[in-house]
């Protein structure tokens, strides 16, 4: 210390605390501590998981989720097209052990927001500071006449991955040449709003090479659907759609009218204009809600969904839980995985503040999706996003983001097929560890 | 000169630069700190985390073609970024998503990824009967620059152990002119003379194999 002494020293390092203080800078917050219960081991609650141990480790932090390991539903639509086994979309939550997150094999039964306890089918009872509720989502049958959580052992929804992914898969396999796949796609809005039209490239190129007298049929509830120029584009290159040869057939919500009902006894679908209609196998999306643990625990609005605070995830109707991913009510941001993980990363970085009693920062999300409609063939669609409170929405930065050209190149093409693969294998580590 | 290291006029701090320079060495301030505007917005991990899905936990990937971008000289992250922003440098996607940043987000993001140590993990099938050969041409031709067979970050990004297929893809962009050299406005005249020079020998003293050799010496870099 030449020139500069030790009292000088002293207020210099004193002065820094201030200046940290003010601007709350997270490096050096004090260990916050707390206890964080998140139900649900799906994208959103292990991102929030292992984001809030890299941040504190002195967080205790239980995760409780009945499954033993998770399949994730991106990439699924390869393993019903035979491209993946469903060995490859399987995560193990030995990750989330290894960060120091208690996981808890058990389902959630209840959420007592004013003794903030989370208590669970098993017995258990779990008390915290702050909880994560990411149940992701749940079924409704809005009126579809035979519907029932009893058909789908016949009539896979496929869009939970695990066993009903590998029903859908074996009934195609054992399906005979020249027969027809119905896809019920569902009403707005659902999770992964481009995966039914994906699944479909990803069936036409099994039957392609496999069953080409077959056909895809994709009886939507909706009249346009997300990166349809880019889906109709590749349906016409690959798989003669248009043509009266197309593997591919879409039918709007206009031109076959309301969805009455769907039969897993005789295998048919009846909309209001086309009537009753016989498939040989058939996948039916069903509309949808938050996962059941948020309607049970009153975090939902009257149409089903989990109103937040954009910033944080904490709950508009009981302070003290967070709700994110495809459960909350994230617009702009869509129900997809990448979304869910980028809305964990700022459910973490809140929690973390709000543990040590501090504001919580200004949150910045992302969204990143790939498509892959066949063999080197992918498109993709971002957007980089910040809260806007006037019309409280999660708003893409102008002049920003969007979709794959629709005159990229067959490099590039086939580039955004590895960079899907890419966004696979490091999504699922920056989740699950 | 230390008279004045601390002004308090209503409430505002301010710090003289020497000061800064000593809270910015002991690690307690960091860039974030520098501008009121900045405090306001996203921190940088905020920024950076959202890379982490398509890049790898802290920046390194698990491949198997998205490039880590963890360790490298914060300068050049950020003229990548720009590059990309601009649409100077050809993207898939990257420009699309850098359209969304500032300039000072983007310093922000470059300097969390150059701290963070760059973890060579992706699971690479290199064809090791080409990594001598991949080896013999690297120093030959590209060690100059990517120096220590490509492990230096300093000046330029670290080469060993990126993905082989985004190896393959920016060598192909350079050798179609769809990643146009001259556009680097990072790069000195000399450098990018240089650069063009050492492919353009590459290609034709050992053509495509040639840099098949190298794309695979790289791969193999543990």
């Amino acid at each position: 210390m030449n020139k500069m002494n030790r009292r000088k020293f002293l207020l210099a390092s004193g002065g820094a605390a201030v200046l940290a203080g003010t601007l709350a800078m997270p490096r050096i917050a004090r260990a916050a501590g707390g206890k964080v219960v998140i139900v649900g081991g799906g994208v959103g609650g292990a991102t929030t998981a292992r984001y809030l141990k890299i941040a504190d480790p002195s967080i205790d932090v239980t995760l409780i989720e009945p499954k033993a390991s998770y399949h994730t539903c991106f990439l699924s639509n390869e393993v019903i097209g035979g491209q993946r086994p469903l060995s490859g979309i399987e995560v193990s939550f030995q990750g989330l052990v290894n960060a120091g997150v208690k996981v808890v094999k058990d389902m959630a039964s209840g959420i007592d927001p004013a003794a903030k306890t989370v208590s669970t089918k098993g017995g258990q009872k779990f008390s915290y500071d702050r909880c994560v509720v990411a149940p992701g989502i749940s079924f409704t049958f809005d009126g579809v006449g035979g519907a029932s959580d009893a058909m789908f052992d016949k009539i896979p929804h496929a869009w939970q991955a695990g066993p009903q992914t590998a029903l859908l898969r074996k009934q195609l396999i054992a399906m005979d040449d020249g027969g027809v796949f119905c896809i019920v796609a569902p009403p707005n809005p659902f999770r992964c709003p481009p995966g039914p039209y994906e699944r479909a490239c990803l069936v036409a190129e099994y039957f392609k090479n496999n069953k080409p007298k077959s056909k895809v049929v994709i009886i939507d509830r909706k009249d346009k659907f997300s990166k349809q120029g880019l889906f109709t584009q590749a349906w016409e290159r690959l798989y003669g759609f248009g043509t009266d040869k197309s593997l591919i057939e879409w039918r709007s919500a206009a031109s076959t009218g309301t969805l009455e009902a769907i039969s897993a006894s005789d295998m048919t679908v009846e909309t209001l204009s086309g009537g009753k209609e016989k498939f040989d196998v058939i996948n039916f999306i069903p509309a949808q809600s938050s996962g059941k643990i948020a309607h049970m625990a009153n975090l939902t609005d009257a149409k089903g969904w989990c109103p937040v605070d954009k910033t944080t995830f904490e709950s508009k109707l009981h302070p003290g839980i967070h709700v994110l991913g495809d459960a909350s009510v994230a617009a702009k941001m869509p129900k997809s995985g990448y979304a869910a993980n980028s809305q964990g990363k700022v459910t973490a970085a809140a929690i973390v503040a709000l543990l040590s009693g501090k504001t919580p920062g200004t949150p910045s999300y992302v969204n990143t999706c790939y498509s892959i409609a066949g063999k080197d063939y992918g498109f993709s669609v971002a957007a980089v996003y910040r809260y806007s409170a006037e019309g409280d929405v999660i708003g893409g930065v102008k002049g920003a983001g969007g979709l794959t050209p629709m005159d990229a190149s067959a490099e590039d093409r086939k580039r955004e097929v590895q960079y899907a693969y890419s966004w696979y294998d490091n999504i699922v580590r920056d989740t699950w560890g | 000169m230390y008279e004045d290291q601390f002004i308090n006029e209503g409430g505002v701090i301010l710090i003289n630069k020497f000061t800064h320079q000593l809270l910015v060495a002991a690690g307690i301030i960091g860039f974030a700190s520098i501008g009121a505007a900045q405090a306001a917005g996203p921190s940088a991990s905020m920024l950076a985390n959202t890379c982490n899905a398509c890049h790898g936990p802290d920046g390194s990937t698990y491949g198997p073609a998205s490039p880590s971008i963890s360790g490298v000289n914060p300068e050049y992250l950020a003229d990548t970024m720009e590059a990309y922003k601009s649409g100077a440098r050809k993207s898939t996607i990257m420009g699309r998503i850098m359209k969304g940043y500032s300039t000072e987000e983007i310093q922000l993001i470059a300097k969390h990824f150059s701290k963070k140590p760059l973890v060579r993990r992706v699971q690479q099938m290199a064809d090791g009967g080409q990594v001598d050969k991949g080896q013999e041409l690297f120093r030959q031709y590209c060690d100059a620059c990517h120096e220590k067979d490509g492990y230096s970050g300093e000046d330029y990004p670290a080469l060993a152990g990126q993905p082989m297929p985004y190896i393959a893809y920016q060598i192909a962009d350079f050798l179609s002119g769809e990643r146009d050299i001259d556009a680097n406005q990072a790069m000195s005249s000399k450098e990018k003379k240089k650069k063009k020079r050492n492919m353009m020998d590459l290609k034709d003293a050992e053509g495509d194999k040639g840099f098949e050799a190298v794309m695979n010496f790289l791969g193999s870099r543990k």
